[in-house]
C-alpha cells in the first residue's frame, strides 16, 4: 500500500482545488434510507455513509489493489468484474478487465462493467466519486486503507456485503492476532526511504510503520503522524537508521539510484549500503498476508539485530 | 557655402517587403550645420521612412544615404550616435525613472562596456539639462511630468549625446500650444546658439514654416518641393500635396497656410 | 549603504542556513559535524548561486522583454525540463545523474525551439529578429505542450517513480552537495557574465527598440546574447534544483525598489537578494515543521509576497 499511500498524499495536494469542489458536491447527495426487507443487506462505509444492498454483490469492481487482494481472499474473487492496473495480487487477478488506474476513477469505465457495487479506498476524490456514483444507482463503499486495522475492518465490511461474513471475521481475527503479537525483544532502527530528492519517508500513519513494530524493528520516523512525509537529508542523517528499506517494484532492483550520489553518503546506513528489500507484492499495500509480511520482514531484519 | 554637410540623401528610393509601390521615390536632401530642416507631407508620405534611411535603419534600393561623407549603412551603431541624436515618434517607459537617469541613458554611446560614469558625462548631462531648461526637474520622476516637459527631457537626453545634428520625429504630436511653441524656439536657439543641425518631422504646416530655414515637402514618397519655405509652400503645391484648398498669407516674413472651407451648395 | 546591507543580509542568510537545521549539532561540533560540512554548507552555497541565478535571469529576461512580469520559466524550460526527467524515469535510464542530466538536456531542448519560434522576419535567417513577445508566446506554448506530453507519459505509463517525478520538479535543494555546487560553479560564471556586461544596455533597450538603436545599441545581438545567457542559467537552476518560482520575478522589483533601474546595480543587487531570500527560505523549509520538510518554492513565496505588498505601498505612495 505504499504507493497508495503516498499517492493519496500526492493527489491530495496536486488536486487540492478540485478536492474542495468535490467535498461541497459531496453533502447530501447520498442515499441514507436504510432497507430493512429480509436479505438486505445494510453496512456503514468509513465515510460514514450507510449503503444497502438487495443481495450479496454479484459484480464488483474495486477501485484499489488492496481491495482487491481482499475480495479475492474472501472467496468473492468471481464476482470481481473490474480492477485497476496496479490490481496484480493475486495472479486470478490479472484476468479481471481493467477501469483505468484507480487515482482519478473514471466512472464511465466503472459503469461500464455494470456493477452492483464499487469500492473505493478513502480520499477526497473517491468521496465526490461515491456520490456521483450513488446518484446513478451504483453503491458505493468507500474504505479506507492506511493502516492494518483499517484492513481488519475492510475483511469484515465486505465479507458482508459479499456474503462472506464468516471468511471476512476469519481474516479480520488474523489480523488482529498479528497486532497483538509481541514483537522480538531486540529491537532494529529502520527508515522506509521511498523517494530521493525530496527525501521521502514513511511515518506513523501507514502501515509500513506497524509492520516495522509488529516486526522487531523502530522506524526512525514514527513520530511523523503522516503516512508519508518529505523530510531534510540530514535528519536521516541524524537519525541514524541502522537499515534503509526500500520497496521494490514489480522488477527488483539493485541499490536505489540515489546510493551513488555524494550528499547522500551522510546517511550512514546508505554509506555502508545496508538496505534490505521488500518485494511489491507482499509489502505494496495493506494485504491479508499480513502475517506472512511481518514473518518476512522480521527475517531480513536478522541480520541486523 | 562652406558649413558642414552632415546629413546627405542622393536620389534615394526604398519599397517595404510586401508593398504594392515604393515608400520613397527619388527624393534627396542635405542637411547642414546651422540648418533646421522641417520634412512635411500628409500621412503615408514616407516622412519616418525618410528619417530611417538617412540613419541607416533602412538600405536604399537605389540612391546613397550618407553621414558626414560616409553611407549611412556602414556606421557601427555607436559612433552614429555620438553624431546623431534622435527623438523618436514613440518610446516606451516601463519601469519607474528619474529625469537625471533618463537624460544619463543618452551618454551610452560615449561609455565604455564595463567603464563607470565619467565626470566628462556628468557634464555632459548637466548641459543637456539646461539648454533644454529642465534642470529644476532633474530629480521628477518621468511619470509626474507634463507632455511638454516629457518632450524636453527626450530633447536633453538627446542633446546629451553631444550630437551634431538633432533628429525629432513628430516631436509636438500630443502637445497644446505653448508647449509646442516652446519646442521650437527651444530647437531653433539650439541650431542657432550651438551651431547644431535639426530635422523636424512634423504636420505642422505653420509651424515649420516660421521656424526652418529649409523645408522638404513629401508627396506620396516623392519630393513635391525642397527649398526655403517661401519657395516651397505655395498654394498651388500646397493644395496639390494636401489636396485641399488654402490660402497662403504672408506673416513676419514667412508664408503662412490657411485651409479654406468648402463653398457651401 | 545599502550594499553594505545586501552583504550583510548575504551573510546572516548563509550563517543562519549553517547553524539552524532540523538535525541538532552542538556548537562545538559545528565545524566538525559532517552533517555541517557534508550537507548544509554546499546547500547553503548552492541556493545562494541558484537564488542568484534566478534572480539575475529575471531581471534580465524582464527588460528583454519589457514586460515586468516576465519570469525565468515563462520560456517553456519548466516544462522541458520536466519532459526531459519524465522521459529519463520512462526509459529507465539509471545512474545518481540521469534526473538532473535529463532535465537539463530537456529544457536545452526547449530553449532551442522557442528560440526558433521567437526569430521572426528576416526572409531566408538573414535578418531574422528576436521578437520578445513572439518569445514570450512561443515559451508559454512550448511550457505547455511539453507539460501536456508529460502528463500523458504519466497517465499511461506504470512506473510508479514517475508520479514522484512531480515531486522533484516543484524545487528543492535536497540534492546539493560539493560535487553539484562545483559543477554549477564551473558553469554558471559565463552566462553570468555575459547579463552583466549587457547591464548599459539593457538600460536603453527600456526606451523601446528603436530608440535604442538610434542610442548605438546592437539591438539584434543584444536579446539574442540576453536570452541565451538568461535560459542557460534557468536550464541550469531547474536541472539542480528543480522549478522554484517566485525568486526570479519579484526579487527584481524588490531590488528595484532601493537601487533604481538601472542594470549596472541592479543585477548584481538582484544576485545577492536572490541567493540570500532562496537560503534563508530554504532555512525555513527545514526548520520550520522538523522533522519534515516544506517545498522551498512556497516558503519563497510567503517571504516574498508580505515584502513586495510593502514595496508596493511606498511605490504607490510617492
Amino acid at each position: 500500500m505504499r504507493r497508495w499511500a503516498d499517492r493519496i498524499h500526492l493527489a491530495a495536494r496536486l488536486l487540492v482545488s478540485v478536492a474542495v469542489l468535490g467535498a461541497c458536491g459531496r453533502a447530501g447527495d447520498r442515499q441514507t434510507a436504510a432497507s430493512q426487507a429480509s436479505g438486505a443487506l445494510t453496512v456503514t462505509d468509513d465515510a460514514g455513509h450507510r449503503v444497502t444492498l438487495p443481495a450479496p454483490a454479484r459484480r464488483i469492481v474495486s477501485v484499489a489493489p488492496s481491495s482487491t487482494e481482499l475480495l479475492f481472499a474472501l472467496g468473492a474473487g468471481p464476482q470481481v468484474v473490474g480492477r485497476t492496473t496496479w490490481c496484480k495480487y493475486p495472479p486470478a487477478a490479472l484476468a479481471v478487465p481493467v477501469i483505468g488506474d484507480g487515482l482519478n476513477p473514471s466512472l464511465e469505465a466503472v459503469a461500464a462493467r455494470r456493477p452492483d457495487l464499487v469500492v473505493l479506498y478513502r480520499s477526497a476524490l473517491n468521496e465526490a466519486a461515491a456520490a456521483q456514483l450513488a446518484r446513478i444507482g451504483v453503491p458505493a463503499l468507500v474504505v479506507k486503507q492506511d493502516r492494518l486495522e483499517d484492513l481488519a475492518r475492510a475483511a469484515q465490511l465486505l465479507g458482508v456485503v459479499t456474503g462472506h461474513s464468516s471468511t471476512g471475521d476469519t481474516i479480520a481475527a488474523a489480523i488482529d492476532a498479528v497486532l497483538r503479537t509481541p514483537p522480538p525483544p531486540r529491537h532494529v532502527r529502520l527508515a522506509f526511504v521511498v523517494w530521493d530528492n525530496p527525501p521521502m519517508v514513511i511515518g506513523a500513519g501507514s502501515y509500513l510503520d506497524q509492520i516495522a513494530g509488529l516486526a522487531g524493528g523502530v522506524n526512525v520516523f514514527h513520530d511523523i503522524p503522516a503516512a508519508s512525509a518529505t523530510v531534510s537529508l540530514e535528519t536521516i542523517a541524524a537519525r541514524d537508521p541502522q537499515v534503509i528499506a526500500v520497496l521494490d517494484d514489480s522488477t527488483p532492483v539493485g541499490e536505489p539510484a540515489y546510493t551513488a550520489r555524494p550528499e547522500w553518503q551522510v546517511v550512514r546506513a546508505v554509506r555502508l549500503r545496508r538496505f534490505v528489500h521488500l518485494p511489491a507484492d507482499l509489502f505494496g499495500r495493506p494485504s491479508p498476508r499480513t502475517a506472512e509480511a511481518v514473518a518476512e520482514l522480521r527475517r531480513l531484519l536478522e541480520a541486523w539485530r | 557655402m562652406d558649413r558642414d554637410l552632415i546629413l546627405a540623401l542622393r536620389n534615394v528610393s526604398a519599397r517595404y517587403p510586401g508593398a504594392a509601390g515604393d515608400a520613397l521615390s527619388g527624393v534627396s536632401l542635405d542637411v547642414r550645420a546651422g540648418d533646421l530642416l522641417a520634412i512635411l507631407g500628409p500621412n503615408g508620405s514616407g516622412k519616418t521612412t525618410l528619417v530611417r534611411m538617412a540613419l541607416g535603419l533602412l538600405v536604399p534600393a537605389t540612391g546613397t544615404a550618407e553621414v558626414l561623407g560616409r553611407p549611412a549603412t556602414a556606421w557601427p551603431r555607436r559612433d552614429l550616435a555620438r553624431v546623431v541624436g534622435v527623438v523618436s515618434q514613440r518610446e516606451e517607459n516601463l519601469f519607474p525613472q528619474r529625469v537625471r537617469e533618463s537624460v544619463l541613458l543618452g551618454r551610452y554611446p560615449h561609455l565604455s562596456v564595463w567603464g563607470g560614469e565619467r565626470a566628462e558625462d556628468h557634464l555632459a548631462v548637466a548641459r543637456a539639462l539646461e539648454r533644454c531648461d529642465v534642470t529644476a526637474l532633474a530629480d521628477r520622476w518621468i511619470r509626474t511630468l507634463s507632455g511638454g516637459e516629457y518632450q524636453r527631457v527626450r530633447l536633453a537626453r538627446a542633446l546629451a549625446q553631444e550630437p551634431r545634428v538633432l533628429v525629432l520625429d513628430e516631436p509636438t504630436a500630443s502637445l497644446d500650444l505653448r508647449h509646442e511653441m516652446e519646442l521650437f524656439e527651444l530647437v531653433r536657439d539650439l541650431v542657432d546658439a550651438h551651431g547644431l543641425a535639426a530635422v523636424v518631422v512634423t504636420h505642422h504646416v505653420n509651424l515649420a514654416a516660421r521656424f526652418a530655414d529649409q523645408v522638404l515637402l513629401l508627396d506620396d514618397g516623392r519630393s513635391a518641393a525642397s527649398g526655403p519655405p517661401t519657395d516651397v509652400l505655395t498654394r498651388a503645391t500646397v493644395e496639390r500635396v494636401f489636396a485641399w484648398p488654402v490660402a497662403i498669407e504672408p506673416f513676419d516674413g514667412r508664408p503662412q497656410m490657411i485651409p479654406l472651407r468648402k463653398p457651401s451648395p | 549603504m545599502r550594499w553594505l546591507g545586501l552583504a550583510g543580509l548575504s551573510v546572516v542568510a548563509l550563517t543562519l542556513a549553517v547553524v539552524l537545521g532540523p538535525a541538532h549539532v552542538a556548537w562545538a561540533d559545528l565545524g566538525r559535524s559532517p552533517i555541517v560540512r557534508e550537507l548544509r554548507i554546499p546547500r547553503a552555497l548552492l541556493g545562494f548561486v541558484v537564488g542568484g541565478s534566478l534572480a539575475v535571469s529575471g531581471a534580465s529576461l524582464q527588460a528583454l522583454m519589457r514586460n515586468p512580469l516576465a519570469d525565468p520559466f515563462l520560456l517553456g524550460l519548466s516544462g522541458g525540463a520536466g519532459l526531459g526527467a519524465v522521459a529519463a524515469i520512462a526509459l529507465h535510464l539509471g545512474g545518481p545523474w540521469a534526473l538532473p542530466l535529463a532535465a537539463f538536456v530537456g529544457a536545452l531542448v526547449a530553449l532551442a525551439l522557442v528560440f526558433r519560434l521567437g526569430l521572426v522576419g528576416g526572409g531566408g535567417g538573414g535578418g531574422a529578429e528576436l521578437d520578445p513577445r513572439v518569445l514570450l508566446l512561443g515559451g508559454v506554448a512550448v511550457g505547455a505542450f511539453a507539460g501536456a506530453v508529460m502528463t500523458a507519459i504519466i497517465s499511461v505509463s506504470e512506473a510508479a517513480q514517475l508520479r514522484n517525478a512531480f515531486l522533484w520538479l516543484w524545487g528543492g535543494l535536497s540534492g546539493a552537495s560539493w560535487y553539484t555546487l562545483l559543477v554549477l560553479c564551473l558553469y554558471v560564471p559565463v552566462p553570468l557574465l555575459v547579463l552583466l556586461a549587457a547591464a548599459r544596455p539593457l538600460d536603453v533597450l527600456a526606451l523601446g527598440e528603436e530608440p535604442a538603436r538610434y542610442l548605438g545599441a546592437d539591438v539584434t545581438a543584444l536579446k539574442r546574447r540576453v536570452y541565451l545567457a538568461a535560459s542557460l542559467l534557468t536550464a541550469a537552476a531547474v536541472a539542480v534544483s528543480g522549478v522554484i518560482g517566485f525568486v526570479g520575478l519579484m526579487v527584481p522589483h524588490l531590488c528595484r525598489g532601493v537601487w533604481g533601474q538601472q542594470h549596472r546595480a541592479l543585477l548584481p543587487a538582484s544576485f545577492l537578494g536572490g541567493g540570500a531570500l532562496l537560503v534563508l527560505a530554504d532555512t525555513a523549509a527545514r526548520v520550520a515543521v522538523a522533522p519534515r520538510e516544506l517545498p522551498v518554492g512556497i516558503v519563497t513565496a510567503l517571504i516574498g509576497v508580505p515584502l513586495f505588498a510593502l514595496l508596493l505601498r511606498r511605490w504607490t505612495a510617492t
